[in-house]
């Protein structure tokens, strides 16, 4: 491919998921709003739609403070390395046939990798920051990771078996363009499992425990302000979208749809994006907070053994029908 | 006390998490229902009779001036001590107490309105105006002039039925008629009457006295 094009394509789509963060955080102020018998914001622009633009001047030109005894490259680091993790894994998403930046062979390995280093941000902005706060935001991610990254890949083993690849463009055209062909029935077992370990990924309600709001007054970025503060946000939308994205592949069958929409191919891949996303939305809304044992004994106890026995069931079904 | 911190559910519930979509059904209904917020600089709150607003000092319209008799009875009930009197009587017999300095320090009120309450004459209002916000300190601390004027704002805010503004403080509530000293002996509506109230322990009394 002709390396401007790709520029141009990598800037496009840049631009897109940028604008999509903004918006995210404005739909979920919103909804979580309505839900709560709020209206959420309204003052910038019709109904607040200006809001997420607003906030990010605000945090724009806010004061960058830095406190004293941090460690100070690894708190500057922390952030991108969140960011830069994240937004890479964007690069090998297939939103329609073809709109893939990267088609690579190991896409699915690649999201595990990305998602996993995201984490390392997360745990070293706890470390970096030297406040019992988000040392303690930073323990429990570290914790989660541990917990949740197994089953995780365990959960998705059963559709590498099925789709027998991990090019994220294969697995796609593995499931077909039929509603029975979708990996979400065969693999309910799976999705479940990734479903509650991509909530615990990804930092959100029931399982945000690294940020923990009320005991832990945002845990691992207590001591970041201005545009450092608003990296890990954008870092923790990106990955909402990309968990989204990959939930949508492996299970509800990418960008296939009831019928094609010719204009805009990648059509039936972003309504089944945005349906994760309100998902997500939803349940923040509705649940409190896991405690930290609960998760642990979630993730341990019921989640590995749920995906192994997956594993071996689909293993199975394979080796007797091929 | 045996708490059941775990309820019981069949093998179904376990696995479909039956509680957790009861929720998750309850807060999708409360997405579609109409929002209690209200839009507060554009829409303003119902005032209710007997809310405790900024402080006035009721201006008499027969004498022009406050109807304080300087009893210095608001300073003493006031909790946080936030009312300052100043008075002098002259020399010559029958004359009457005048008033050199009355100032409240409204960032100090808890707004509790005793001092309406216990104003024998109701001279001082808590009125219904709630905002009076200001970037100085000074400006806060109301004089008596001030005080005057801050009534006046509000008969004219108020408007046409300020004849029949009664605020529920100068006559407190479950207080027999013979109780309250001849100037708060208002005409109010009955349920605000001590005949028709079963709050105020002298009306539980009174009302013991009068079966026995």
């Amino acid at each position: 491919m002709n390396i401007i094009m790709l520029l141009v394509w990598i800037l496009i789509l840049f631009a897109v998921v940028m604008l999509h963060v903004a918006y995210a955080t404005y739909f979920e102020r919103k909804i979580i709003g309505h839900m709560q018998v709020r209206v959420g914001p309204m003052r910038v622009g019709w109904h607040g739609l200006l809001q997420p633009i607003a906030d990010g001047v605000k945090s724009f030109f806010k004061e960058d403070i830095i406190p004293e005894n941090a460690d100070k490259p690894t708190f500057l680091a922390a952030p991108i390395i969140c960011l830069v993790a994240m937004m890479t894994s964007l690069a090998v998403l297939p939103f329609a046939k073809g709109w893939v930046l990267a088609d690579i062979d190991i896409g699915l390995l690649f999201i595990f990798a990305m998602s996993s280093l995201a984490s390392y941000g997360v745990v070293l902005a706890g470390w970096a920051s030297n406040s019992k706060y988000s040392f303690l935001g930073g323990l429990r991610s570290m914790a989660q990771v541990i917990s949740y990254e197994i089953s995780m890949g365990l959960s998705l083993v059963g559709v590498m078996l099925m789709a027998g690849s991990l090019n994220l463009t294969q697995i796609v055209e593995a499931q077909g363009d039929s509603f029975l062909g979708m990996y979400l029935m065969p693999q309910c077992i799976g999705f479940f499992v990734f479903f509650i370990s991509m909530l615990a990924e990804t930092n959100r309600v029931p399982f945000d425990l690294p940020e923990a709001e009320t005991e832990l007054v945002s845990g691992y970025s207590t001591e970041y302000s201005g545009m450092r503060y608003a990296i890990f946000f954008m870092a923790e939308y990106i990955g909402m979208m990309v968990m989204a994205s990959i939930a949508t592949i492996c299970y509800l069958g990418g960008w296939n749809g009831p019928f094609e929409v010719a204009l805009f191919p990648p059509f039936w891949f972003v309504l089944k994006v945005y349906l994760f996303m309100f998902l997500f939305i939803w349940i923040r809304a509705t649940l409190p907070r896991y405690r930290y044992d609960q998760l642990m004994d979630l993730g341990w106890k019921l989640l590995i053994p749920l995906a192994l026995a997956n594993i071996v069931l689909t293993a199975c079904f394979r080796a007797i029908l091929a | 006390m045996y708490v059941q911190y775990k309820p019981k559910r069949g093998l179904l519930g376990t696995i479909f998490q039956v509680e957790i979509l009861q929720g998750m059904a309850l807060t999708l209904k409360r997405l579609f229902s109409k929002p209690i917020t209200r839009q507060y600089p554009d829409v303003k709150p119902v005032i209710r009779p007997g809310f405790r607003g900024q402080h006035a000092l009721v201006r008499d319209p027969e004498t022009g001036d406050s109807k304080c008799i300087g009893c210095m009875r608001c300073a003493m009930a006031c909790p946080s001590r936030c009312i300052r009197i100043r008075s002098h009587k002259g020399k010559e017999p029958g004359a009457k107490r005048k008033i050199d300095c009355y100032r409240i320090e409204s960032l100090r009120c808890v707004y509790c309105g005793y001092c309406e309450e216990v104003c024998p004459v109701n001279a001082i209002v808590l009125t219904e105006v709630y905002e009076y916000g200001s970037y100085d300190r000074p400006s806060l601390y109301f004089t008596r002039e001030q005080l005057l004027a801050n009534w006046d704002r509000f008969v004219e805010e108020k408007g046409a039925d300020m004849e029949n503004y009664v605020n529920p403080f100068w006559r407190p509530r479950g207080l027999a008629e013979a109780d309250l000293p001849a100037p708060k002996r208002l005409s109010v509506s009955a349920e605000w009457r001590g005949e028709e109230q079963v709050v105020g322990r002298k009306w539980q009394q009174q009302q013991a006295a009068q079966q026995d």
